[in-house]
């Protein structure tokens, strides 16, 4: 059995942890050329985050 | 997302051959995409295919190894593996068999999905989950998603194998 570290990690880190890796995955899996796979994984990666942030603010005057 | 088929490369580069040597572009791409295919090679193209799709959902990114497409193997393999020791880490809810309701089969759905992970998953999460913090709802989505992208991988490999993809 693995001793397991408990992670506490906050909204915005587990935010980006998120993106970064489908991110990744994404860029890989989608294209062939390198440079394109970065820039591809570049995009999702912006586009999760800016969204995700997007719509934060919008639900952020029904929150309380 | 994934609209680079071997099909269209071949019809584009039976039509730039094609116009380099002055013959006409329609006939030489309705050549390249009717290639001339023998049923027990479909077959076994088709067996071969479900097998390289098993394999890699039981063990993320063995597919793509199995199609020597080391870089999406190594991707698949550490973007699954890194989602599920987060989730598990994060003591996200890991869904058992029986669930009561539609979303406990649909999140047992998602966390099979990892394949053997699941059972790597389970046996990480020596304390339960706790969903009472956002640590371990975000772990249990953490988790699901693992699930998925495995299963998209699994599936890339398959139409991969059967020459629809790279």
């Amino acid at each position: 059995m693995i001793a397991m570290v408990p992670l506490h990690l906050s909204h915005f880190q587990s935010l980006l942890l998120f993106a970064v890796i489908i991110s990744l995955a994404f860029g890989t899996l989608g294209r062939r050329d390198p440079l394109e796979r970065l820039k591809y994984a570049a995009w999702s990666f912006a586009m999760f985050v800016l969204v995700a942030v997007a719509l934060g603010w919008l639900m952020y005057p029904v929150s309380r | 997302m994934f609209d680079d088929t071997i099909e269209n490369k071949a019809a584009n580069d039976a039509a730039a051959a094609a116009s380099a040597e002055n013959i006409d572009p329609a006939a030489s791409v309705h050549e390249a995409q009717a290639p001339e295919e023998h049923p027990i090679h479909t077959t076994a193209y088709d067996f071969r295919a479900i097998a390289i799709a098993i394999t890699g959902w039981i063990l993320p990114g063995f597919g793509h190894a199995l199609l020597r497409m080391w870089g999406r193997a190594v991707t698949v393999f550490l973007a699954v593996g890194f989602l599920v020791y987060l989730g598990a880490g994060m003591r996200g809810n890991l869904f058992a068999p029986g669930g009561e309701d539609a979303f406990a089969r649909l999140g047992y759905a998602a966390d099979l999905g990892t394949g053997s992970f699941y059972f790597i998953a389970r046996s990480l999460e020596t304390s339960g989950a706790d969903v009472s913090h956002a640590d371990g709802d975000y772990g249990t989505r953490f988790l699901a998603t693992a699930g998925v992208l495995n299963l998209l991988a699994a599936l890339h490999a398959y139409e991969a194998a059967r020459r629809r993809k790279a």
